[in-house]
């Protein structure tokens, strides 16, 4: 399935008619690499839609340097083989910059394809192996594994006092990286690692895993996977009576969680930046409005925002260095002190790791919606 | 023990879907000697039939247990015509063709109805209302049980069950043995096959749908590509059971599911495949034909 479409629905004909026709310059092409079908597909769709939108907004005010913004969409369904072909084809049309992708292992088999070509890649990936090889198009735009892992450590351990953790991911890099830190920093923490196991992701039939692991009694079960599992092991651990708290990690905000785990899903803990209804930032207020003004619901989950930050300074890269050429955008991006992105402020790190980003931990509400537990939310 | 008896529970509870799913694979091969690897598609389409059922008359409300019903009776006349449909257009004109020709229009057909899923009703996963049935469980030994483990339970042995006594005793069921075993013969002892081929179409493809309405009501969700996961385990509950023999299905479907529980609560789930699979190849060397396979006659 090899599709590629060219996306000018953002770009309003009346746009065009009021200023395109009277440029004769080509525009500047955006990426966007995402499994827009498939077992993510609403993330990707969420990150196809929010470039998209934002180019549409700066295309309203001129576009950028004189020259329209046009966004270029290749669907790699969350799997590595997509993705590659997905790299290639973005490459060939001659994209300045790649927008995504959500799955850790489709960034990774993408992210060497790009490095070669010189292109830019801003993905919520958040795997170490990213990191390995020190690509200088490299920019991870949601906070990586280690600072999430010391976070969720420092909850479960020093703000529950949980006893007995049991730990489940599944085998995907991400998942396997976010678990194996998360065990470190909790053994740091003096907390007791009951049992680590593994699930095939989407078998759906986790109900032997956590048989096993009921049996042992944990306090906790942390759950380092994506939301589709992790909706489903919820609802089986009420299925199997087991009583322990459901703390999931990042991949795990998404408003389809709650929709797969039914009645389970309240009071359910997940750990990550907040969710985007909740981010306190008046960008954030005014892109998460925008964003449900034009497509009639709300972002799927915060990666649509992170991502929507690598668009954002992309464009402010491309704005102030005033060149598309990759170098000089490579060396903006490294050297920003701060952006002030929808996610909160933060810079990235000679590896192109994201620095600087809040996490907090909330429960599922009855309803679906997150209520932040900890850190204690200030008033305003 | 309670551990060993949810389990248990555990295994009984997957290993009825698939064997619900693999008696369409067995029946279709007994009389046609032909995979049919729409099968699996064909079992989605009866999940996604019934939740657009349960979820676009219900208007929000409570699906009652009329709703429920109608869902699966819906369902499994979509999927039995289906299964009509299929075998006229995509085995009929090839069944004189290479047996190739037959596999290659199957996956070619897997492929349509698996895309065709994703056209009408979208890529994304589709989750089941939560409220279909009461929330009851049940503490027995230590293990828990839930309401629809034990529906899904009964539900698969009373199906394979009646299935097991329409084949064996009664006139019908009779001549589909016997058009199994040997289609000239039947045709000239004045057995129409190629209506013995048009039921097993439709009683294949029924079962399925209700082992794919199972699936979605279960774990409560659905998506396109979940045919060929459950279409290959359910094939090779078939194939482990003795494909072509309709108890070796039901046996074969009963001991992966166990198979896959056992493997993943007491040693990983990482492997369960690995060994679920690595015990079937030993089960096959030892029993080329299946656990309760024919046992092919050699001419001397």
């Amino acid at each position: 399935m090899l599709r590629t479409s060219t996306i000018g629905l953002g770009v309003s004909v009346a746009l065009l008619a009021a200023s395109g026709a009277a440029h004769a310059a080509p525009p500047i092409k955006i990426g966007v690499q995402a499994p827009i079908t498939g077992t993510y597909a609403d993330e990707g769709q969420g990150i196809a839609r929010a470039v998209k939108l934002l180019a549409a907004q700066q295309n309203a005010k001129g576009g950028l340097l004189g020259r329209k913004i046009e966004v270029i969409t290749c669907d790699d369904q969350g799997e590595a083989a997509q993705a590659a072909i997905c790299a290639r084809q973005l490459v060939n049309d001659h994209v300045v910059a790649v927008i995504g992708s959500y799955t850790s292992g489709a960034a990774l088999a993408a992210e060497p394809i790009y490095a070669r070509a010189d292109v830019i890649q801003t993905s919520d990936g958040t795997s170490n192996e990213l990191l390995k090889h020190g690509y200088k198009t490299w920019f991870g735009n949601a906070a990586p594994n280690s600072a999430e892992a010391k976070f969720t450590a420092h909850y479960l351990v020093d703000v529950q006092h949980y006893k007995k953790i049991a730990v489940l991911t599944d085998h995907s890099s991400f998942a396997t990286g976010l678990a194996e830190a998360v065990v470190a920093d909790v053994k740091a923490a003096h907390g007791t690692i009951v049992d680590k196991s593994f699930i095939n992701a989407g078998s759906q039939n986790f109900s032997p895993v956590l048989t096993k692991l009921k049996a042992l009694q944990p306090d906790a079960l942390y759950f380092s996977g994506y939301y589709s599992d992790g909706g489903l092991i919820r609802a089986q651990m009420t299925q199997l009576g087991m009583k322990a708290t459901f703390v999931g990690g990042d991949a795990n905000q998404n408003v389809a969680f709650a929709k797969i785990a039914g009645a389970a899903a309240a009071g359910s803990i997940i750990i990550n930046v907040p969710a985007p209804a909740d981010l306190p930032y008046p960008v954030a207020k005014q892109f998460v409005a925008d964003y449900k003004t034009k497509y009639g619901a709300l972002p799927p989950s915060v990666f649509t925002l992170t991502n929507a930050d690598g668009m954002r300074a992309v464009m402010q890269a491309i704005a102030a260095t005033k060149s598309v050429k990759p170098a000089a955008l490579e060396t903006y991006l490294h050297g920003m002190k701060s952006f002030q992105g929808l996610t909160g402020t933060f810079a990235w790190n000679a590896k192109g790791e994201r620095t600087g980003s809040p996490f907090v931990a909330f429960e599922v509400q009855p309803d679906g919606s997150y209520k932040i537990l900890y850190p204690t939310p200030t008033a305003g | 023990m309670g551990t060993f008896i949810q389990q248990i529970v555990n295994g009984l509870t997957v290993g009825g879907i698939y064997a619900l799913i693999a008696l369409g694979y067995t029946m279709v091969y007994g009389v046609m000697r032909l995979i049919n690897f729409a099968h699996g598609d064909l079992c989605i389409l009866g999940a996604f039939v019934g939740l657009t059922m349960l979820t676009g008359s219900a208007g929000g409300g409570h699906p009652g247990a009329a709703l429920l019903l109608l869902a699966f009776v819906v369902s499994i006349i979509a999927i039995a015509v289906a299964g009509v449909v299929l075998e006229r257009i995509a085995y009929r004109p090839l069944r004189k063709a290479d047996r190739l020709a037959a596999v290659v229009s199957a996956l070619g057909a897997s492929l349509m109805i698996e895309n065709g899923i994703m056209l009408v009703w979208g890529p994304q996963v589709h989750v089941f209302p939560s409220n279909l049935l009461p929330a009851t469980t049940w503490h027995v030994a230590g293990a828990t049980i839930s309401f629809i483990q034990v529906m899904i339970i009964l539900a698969s042995l009373v199906l394979m069950a009646a299935l097991y006594l329409f084949v064996n005793h009664t006139r019908f069921g009779t001549a589909i043995r016997a058009a199994a075993i040997d289609q000239d013969a039947a045709r000239l002892m004045g057995i129409n096959v190629n209506r013995v081929i048009t039921s097993v179409f439709i009683i294949g493809p029924g079962l399925g749908a209700i082992g794919g309405l199972f699936i979605g009501i279960y774990y409560r969700e659905a998506y396109f590509t979940m045919g060929w996961t459950y279409g290959l385990y359910a094939f090779i509950a078939a194939i482990l059971g003795g494909i072509g023999n309709i108890p070796g299905a039901m046996l074969g479907g009963v001991l992966l599911g166990l198979f896959n529980a056992f493997a993943a609560g007491y040693v990983s789930s990482s492997w369960q495949d690995a060994i679920t699979f690595g015990l079937l190849i030993v089960i096959l060397l030892v029993r080329p034909t299946g656990l309760l396979g024919e046992r092919v006659a050699e001419k001397v």
